[in-house]
């Protein structure tokens, strides 16, 4: 894992967005100094604004917010809903191959950021995004960028699981429909089967297909969902709180999956429990009030959190 | 009187108050379908079914004027449904609290409430003056304009029953709004959409009014649309205001067989809700 806050080599990237991520690293430096105070910089408008100690910010090996050769890499992101900013000038880098855990108390914002990232947000009224999210070094922000040809890049897991009220087959195979990716019936099985298999959940179905996928158990239903993703071979995964609703033994298979997607793309998940966190993600992030206040190696903030509020959540003291 | 007692007293003072508005309401239900069945029943014979109205004091029945009734009322929903449900889908799935939505949703409303007498008038200048005639389709399209408020409420308070969650799930799957809509949202929000059609369908059956200055009536057998075409409200209208007995008679059949209709649309209405959603959760 890289420490440069350098972003992903050859991104066409706009000269004023490698000034905003210096800013952002320069905040982070001071950030670890105790004082989120000083993270304020930006203003209402939702302009960036780089203060003059910008530059010595960058580089600076207390960053651990960018990984070599990112999937998305993300620049002071903001999200305002109306006037409120509910997510505030958030750099961070997803790696390829691994998980990312998001990790805050409620209403911290990881689930808007998690929201950014396929464009989620748009769907929502007053809701307004700033800063650059590149995804393999495309702003995905650009208006000409189709959302919903970028969502199909990029699968998403909800909190409820969410199976359509349609029969088990014709679930997973949703995805691939609409996207017109196979010719034949027979492909189209292949597909079924192949996700349902990934997704851990074949020889409970097979045999049922055709019956609704509504009627399946919780954490059958949210590994349906699963297959119903990956059916469309996305290249990351965004899991937002996928084992609220489940049992914990659902929640383990769950997160056996996840170990074993993680060979094959690179996930984002939101969640509540640290212990989640540490158990299924290589890296992760906290998010306080809006605002990333520390990410690095899951270890790492485990183990030797750099900054105070984060040391405070997961040892349990946060107020 | 203690204060306990002073609510008890004023428990059951509203109790009967509202029981006791909820008999009168039904008193005046139950006594006009006594009326209608008394007066009804005893007309309803085979004729009434095969046979066309007749001249005032010799025999006949109600044939053409159920054919035009149905008739006009099929082309009423098939104008007027698939647009109240397209509006509603605007409504609740594009244009959501957008300006526009707002003010189509208050004019829906205006329209859901304006005099269906307003409206005959309306299709009498639009289509009758310039037609130079009565017809059976503006019949049919006053009917339609009276469908399409019904369609666009229930259209949109049924979508809205859909949960997020589902849309989202399409949205995120990479699905266009469209796609989502006719793939995910209408099958789950079938049942509710079907009633609402149905109760339209009830809605502007007995309307009476608009069919006055639209396809006025027909002594004989007609299936020319653009024709004066006979239907059952116009010829209760006609029949019960008549001092001819046979016409009187045939009023009170025709109103007891509009109220049956209605009656059984309703419950089919019921039962594809109760089936359906059923059908969903097995």
């Amino acid at each position: 894992m890289s420490e440069s806050t350098e972003p992903g080599q050859g991104d066409p990237r706009a000269p004023d967005t490698t000034a905003a991520a210096g800013a952002v690293a320069g905040a982070a430096t001071r950030q670890d100094n105790g004082d989120v105070g000083v993270l304020r910089h930006l203003k209402p408008s939702g302009r960036v604004h780089v203060p003059a100690s910008a530059e010595a910010g960058a580089g600076n090996a207390a960053s651990q917010a960018t990984v070599e050769n990112p999937v998305f890499s993300c620049r002071g992101v903001s999200v305002f809903y109306g006037p409120k900013e509910a997510l505030k000038s958030v750099t961070i880098d997803v790696g390829r191959r691994q998980v990312l855990a998001m990790i805050g108390p409620s209403g911290c914002g990881k689930s808007t950021f998690l929201r950014c990232l396929n464009r989620m947000n748009d769907t929502i009224a007053g809701a307004r995004v700033t800063g650059t999210i590149l995804l393999d070094g495309h702003n995905i922000q650009d208006p000409a960028q189709d959302a919903a040809q970028l969502r199909a890049r990029i699968g998403m897991v909800f909190q409820k699981p969410n199976p359509f009220p349609k029969s088990i087959y014709d679930n997973v195979a949703y995805g691939p429909r609409i996207h017109g990716m196979t010719r034949s019936r027979a492909q189209l099985d292949d597909i079924v089967c192949t996700s349902l298999q990934r997704a851990g959940l074949w020889d409970e179905v097979k045999d049922r297909l055709t019956s609704p996928g509504t009627g399946l158990s919780g954490g059958q239903q949210q590994r349906l969902c699963i297959a119903r993703t990956i059916a469309v071979q996305p290249e990351v995964i965004l899991m937002d709180e996928p084992c609220s609703a489940l049992d914990p033994v659902a929640t383990a298979r769950i997160e056996d999956l996840i170990d074993e997607l993680r060979e094959s793309y690179a996930i984002v998940i939101v969640t509540h429990s640290m212990q989640q966190a540490a158990r299924v993600s290589q890296r992760t992030a906290y998010f306080h009030l809006g605002e990333l206040i520390e990410v690095g190696e899951t270890d790492r903030v485990f183990t030797n959190p750099r900054h105070r509020l984060t040391e405070d959540y997961i040892t349990g003291r946060f107020g | 009187m203690s204060r306990r007692a002073l609510r008890t007293f004023y428990n059951l003072l509203a109790l009967s108050l509202s029981g006791l508005a909820t008999a009168i309401g039904l008193f005046f239900l139950a006594a006009i379908l006594w009326t209608l069945i008394k007066n009804g029943i005893g007309g309803m014979s085979l004729r009434v079914f095969t046979e066309m109205t007749p001249p005032p004091g010799s025999a006949g029945g109600l044939l053409n004027a159920i054919y035009g009734s149905v008739v006009m009322t099929l082309i009423g929903i098939l104008i007027g449904g698939p647009v109240g449900m397209l509006a509603g889908t605007y409504l609740a799935e594009y244009g959501r609290t957008s300006r526009l939505a707002t003010v189509i949703r208050f004019v829906n409303d205006v329209l859901l409430s304006a005099p269906s007498i307003i409206i005959g008038l309306f299709v009498y200048e639009l289509l009758v003056i310039r037609m130079g005639h009565f017809s059976a389709i503006a019949g049919a399209v006053a009917l339609a304009i009276i469908a399409i408020p019904v369609t666009v409420r229930t259209t949109e308070d049924m979508l809205y029953l859909v949960p997020q969650g589902l849309k989202d799930a399409s949205t995120a799957m990479g699905a266009y709004p469209w796609r989502t809509i006719t793939s995910v949202i209408y099958p789950a929000a079938r049942s509710g959409i079907v009633t609402g059609l149905l109760l339209a369908i009830a809605r502007i059956s007995g309307e009476t009014a608009p069919l006055l200055f639209t396809a006025l009536n027909n002594q004989f057998w007609s299936s020319n649309l653009g024709a004066p075409m006979a239907n059952l409200p116009v010829v209760i209208f006609q029949f019960a205001l008549s001092p001819y007995p046979n016409w009187q008679q045939l009023a009170w059949s025709g109103a007891l067989l509009i109220t049956l209709s209605i009656l059984v649309l309703s419950v089919a209405a019921r039962v594809v809700v109760s089936s359906l959603a059923q059908g969903g959760k097995r």
